[in-house]
């Protein structure tokens, strides 16, 4: 098979922003296309990201960022599926190079999650549970996670102290990423001092809200090779291949879900798996949904990382967790925890984290030797749906 | 093919004036064949409004497969574990156990009064597992306590909150045993 290169990447600093989502959206474009055509010359094809109307009370992002990347009678479509919306959209993006019916299409995503305040955000959020019995007990998205959180806790040797560990791991690589939300560590004791937002999770066991946008441009093979790799921040370096992609869904209210084995992330990530060829264990960077700490020793277990109930030793250097585990680095961006979560892009920006691991342009960050990672993206409360994408250089 | 035939059957309730007449698990008669359209009125268990005014007149109906035996709260037209659309309407027990839970501390605006609240995943004696709130402190509950699924009214706030087909569904809240 021909695998679909990804041949531009660009996205504002996730955080609080003065900018409205086109805006954030503009701002991505120009970083992803400053070595490449104008998308009017190249791009037959863009999918949006985007969790929810109700921040800017705008719907229709397929044809207004279409306009706005001078694309006007592209086809353009908005992708939902919560905090998924972003890898749906690089999905299908990759889907439609991999078909043979475009040569160029744009993964998009944007959110302008602070429009409303907390309580905005929270509201919005809310949405994404099932309405019959779980939306109108009162329940909320760090609630949601909360009761996973305290399953796992209770299955497992792991501590309220463990879970801090995540944190703390995942601001220190943050504070190394220019595009994160947060650019400073924190230690332990602010974790486990800050307040309780569900029990067992507390404020920094949470990951913030925040706005942005991000924009992937995948290309054939062929088209990736006129345009020279088209890397916009260093000529040099090689190009990067998706090789395997999966998603599917599970069942919506989290009740009648597995609560400590994330089921629909296993069999995404084992389909994605299964396309590029390659085992848990060949993966060198991931990126994972960890919206909340507990997130990432579930996924680490999930996506065969991890034995069962040891997940949570992510936060450890790679020598000092238990056998059975591999070498993999974990949410090397700061992961949504400490990059930030715009919902809708958030898929994206872990693409991106893929992307700049791969072609040796992390920074400080740099993993070195990274020739493979996993990106899990997920929506509607864990693995509600999930989208798991294998990354390789090439 | 169900552990609850006969033991929790409505009270005297006529099971036609639900929809679920020739559903109900005690027919015992064979394949029940798959829902038509004609069944999903608004009267049906297998639709909401018709799930809700059972569960106002303080009756649990669950869907249960009638292939892999899992249980389906609210019934819905074909099985999540299985995928088979043979599913039988019965009246479950009210009574499980606390699996998980949480405090939230700050729910959203149509709750704000009520925080913080404490809420939980139940699996019922049937098997099926629902989230819902529970009427106690979150230190007075743990993994594993008993628990019964009461029904009320909606509050005038949350009625407020409620679209106007919900305004007559029930809240189940959770009561320790």
């Amino acid at each position: 098979m021909s695998f679909p290169r990804i041949v531009g990447v660009g996205s504002s600093p996730a955080g609080e922003s003065e900018l409205t989502s086109r805006d954030l959206f503009s701002v991505a474009l120009a970083e992803a296309f400053a070595e490449l055509p104008d998308p009017a010359e190249i791009v037959d094809g863009l999918y949006v990201g985007n969790q929810s109307e109700s921040y800017e009370h705008q719907i229709m992002y397929g044809t207004l960022l279409a306009e706005w990347a001078g694309l006007r009678h592209t086809p353009a479509e908005r992708v939902e599926g919560c905090a998924a919306a972003g890898a749906l959209a690089l999905r299908h993006a990759v889907r439609d190079v991999r078909s043979g019916e475009c040569d160029v299409v744009l993964a998009c995503g944007v959110e302008k999650m602070t429009a409303g305040g907390t309580a905005g955000a929270t509201d919005a959020l809310s949405a994404a549970f099932d309405r019959a019995l779980e939306q109108r007990s009162g329940i909320t998205a760090p609630s949601q996670y909360a009761l996973l959180a305290n399953r796992y806790l209770h299955e497992t040797e792991a501590t309220e102290a463990d879970l801090a560990q995540v944190a703390v791991k995942n601001h220190r690589n943050a504070a190394g990423n220019p595009r994160a939300h947060y650019q400073s560590e924190i230690d332990a004791e602010t974790v486990l001092d800050s307040e309780y937002v569900a029990r067992p999770l507390k404020l920094f066991d949470c990951a913030p809200v925040s706005d942005g946008a991000a924009v992937i441009v995948v290309a054939s093979e062929e088209v990736a090779a006129d345009l020279d790799g088209g890397s916009p921040s260093d000529s040099d370096a090689g190009t990067v291949a998706v090789t395997g992609v999966g998603t599917g869904t599970n069942n919506l209210a989290v009740a009648e879900r597995d609560l400590t084995f994330v089921e629909g992330a296993h069999r995404a990530a084992g389909k994605a798996y299964d396309e590029a060829g390659i085992d848990a264990e060949d993966v060198d960077v991931a990126e994972v949904h960890d919206a909340f700490t507990v997130c990432e020793a579930l996924l680490a277990e999930a996506v065969g990382f991890a034995p069962r109930g040891t997940g949570i030793e992510s936060a450890l250097d790679p020598a000092e967790r238990s056998a059975g585990w591999t070498d993999v680095e974990m949410s090397t961006s700061g992961g949504l925890k400490a990059r930030g979560h715009p919902i809708g892009a958030t898929g994206l920006y872990q693409a991106i984290e893929a992307y700049e691991q791969l072609t040796g342009s992390a920074g400080d960050r740099q993993v070195e030797g990274a020739n493979r990672a996993l990106c899990v993206n997920e929506g509607g409360v864990a693995d509600a749906v999930t989208v798991a994408h294998v990354l390789e250089a090439v | 093919m169900s552990g609850h035939d006969g033991a929790d059957k409505a009270d005297g309730a006529d099971g036609s004036d639900t929809g679920d007449g020739n559903r109900t698990t005690g027919t015992d008669g064979g394949s029940l064949g798959r829902v038509t359209p004609e069944e999903l009125t608004a009267e049906s268990p297998f639709t909401l409004p018709g799930f809700f005014a059972a569960l106002a007149e303080r009756r649990l109906l669950g869907g249960r497969c009638t292939e892999c035996d899992t249980v389906l709260i609210p019934p819905r037209p074909a099985c999540y574990a299985c995928g088979s659309r043979e599913i039988a309407i019965e009246e479950l027990s009210k009574t499980g156990e606390i699996v998980t839970y949480t405090e939230v501390a700050r729910p959203a605006p149509a709750f704000e009064a009520d925080a913080p609240l404490t809420i939980a995943i139940v699996e019922l004696d049937s098997g099926a597992r629902l989230t819902g709130r529970v009427a106690a402190d979150y230190d007075a509950v743990e993994i594993g306590t008993g628990v019964s699924l009461t029904v009320r009214d909606l509050t005038e706030k949350e009625r407020e909150f409620a679209l106007d087909h919900e305004e007559e569904w029930p809240l189940h809240v959770f009561e320790p045993t």
